[in-house]
């Protein structure tokens, strides 16, 4: 039996940033909430928006276009996106996708 | 804190994924694929194209299937990735691996263009699993994107198939072209084609339907400079020369 463990998105205020905690799998699934977790990302008016990938065990391709979708957004807002708490292959999962162009990643851990 | 990220376990999809490359590379092809605008090329995000970026969802239920076909999504999947070229509509031509869709293969696409054209570019397969597929489009295609293939169950009949594009237009001709409305119909009626001849191939029916967003509705006039790659012109250019060698080579 296939365990499915369901997306979570919390936000909370890290001093000048919002920091949005991801966890379990991002695909398609994942849309609603993690739209809306940016959405209350944005309304605290943060410098910057940081995407914390500590709890994340799965990404499919849906889920790397809806995070592409969320930086497209942030840029828009001329809102600095940044990524910590990414493994070693998510990390190359976003050279691959060349995310990594355009979001900070950081090297520190995840702010559990 | 969190248990550190370079000592978390892969996750199971780990090897749906492309490695990573810096430059597309093309294998062997069939001799009459034109092959222009793919070899040497980087693969582009989203983000690096000109245009609106656009997210347009092309969606459809299979109906009609034969009573007692096994259609599952993971079927139809596998069945999309094995035949995909030969879904695609008329006079485009898709040249892929001969094993099917698999993850970091590079195809050449000749597509028909108005006007009695071809274009010649390609596709950088990023992801394959049992439920969906991705591709990634290199400098000079007409968009700067991802294009995500996928089925699921709604448990209100037959699967449901999807092809999702998250997109932009990569320089300002192709971008004049959605803007003038007919870039956007051509790509439209490309892939509801598409749907429809899966649909056929499982012996079934559908009404594709289009959902699209505008993302970000700005164009990035720093990323202008993509028109020296338009591969519709640099296809135009190459290909009196690509006919007289090859009638040279006849002689």
């Amino acid at each position: 039996m296939v365990l499915v463990e369901a997306f979570t998105a919390t936000v909370r205020r890290v001093g000048p940033a919002a920091l949005i905690e991801l966890a379990g799998l991002i695909d398609g699934r994942a849309e609603a909430e993690l739209e809306q977790s940016f959405h209350d990302a944005v309304r605290l008016s943060p410098e910057e928006v940081t995407l914390d990938f500590g709890g994340v065990n799965y990404i499919n391709s849906t889920g790397i276009a809806l995070i592409v979708g969320l930086l497209a957004k942030a840029r828009a807002s001329a809102l600095p996106l940044a990524a910590v708490g990414l493994s070693d292959h998510y990390r190359e999962i976003f050279e691959i996708t060349r995310l990594s162009d355009f979001i900070e990643i950081r090297q520190e851990d995840s702010h559990e | 804190m969190s248990e550190s990220t370079s000592n978390r376990k892969p996750p199971r999809n780990r090897d749906s994924w492309a490695k990573q490359i810096d430059r597309l590379s093309v294998g062997e092809l069939p001799a009459e694929a034109i092959n222009l605008n793919v070899h040497g090329r980087r693969p582009t995000s989203p983000l690096q194209g000109f245009g609106q970026l656009w997210q347009k969802t092309y969606i459809m239920r299979l109906e009609g299937i034969p009573e007692g076909a096994d259609v599952t999504p993971a079927k139809v999947i596998a069945e999309w990735k094995a035949n995909f070229a030969s879904f695609w509509p008329e006079g485009n031509n898709f040249y892929g691996a001969l094993q099917g869709i698999r993850p970091g293969e590079v195809a050449v696409l000749n597509l028909s263009v108005p006007g009695g054209g071809r274009l010649s570019t390609g596709v950088h397969v990023i992801y394959a699993d049992d439920e969906s597929f991705s591709f990634m489009t290199p400098e000079g295609h007409m968009f700067a994107g991802m294009i995500t293939f996928s089925a699921a169950e709604d448990g209100e009949g037959g699967p449901v198939v999807q092809i999702q594009a998250l997109i932009r237009a990569s320089d300002p001709i192709y971008e004049a072209t959605f803007r003038l409305g007919f870039g956007h119909k051509a790509e439209d009626e490309f892939w509801f084609a598409t749907l429809r001849n899966l649909a056929a191939h499982f012996g079934g029916s559908g009404a594709p339907a289009l959902r699209q967003v505008c993302v970000d509705r700005r164009v990035q006039w720093k990323e202008a400079k993509n028109v020296w790659q338009n591969a519709a012109v640099r296809t135009a250019l190459y290909l009196p020369v690509i006919f007289v060698r090859r009638l040279l080579r006849r002689d």
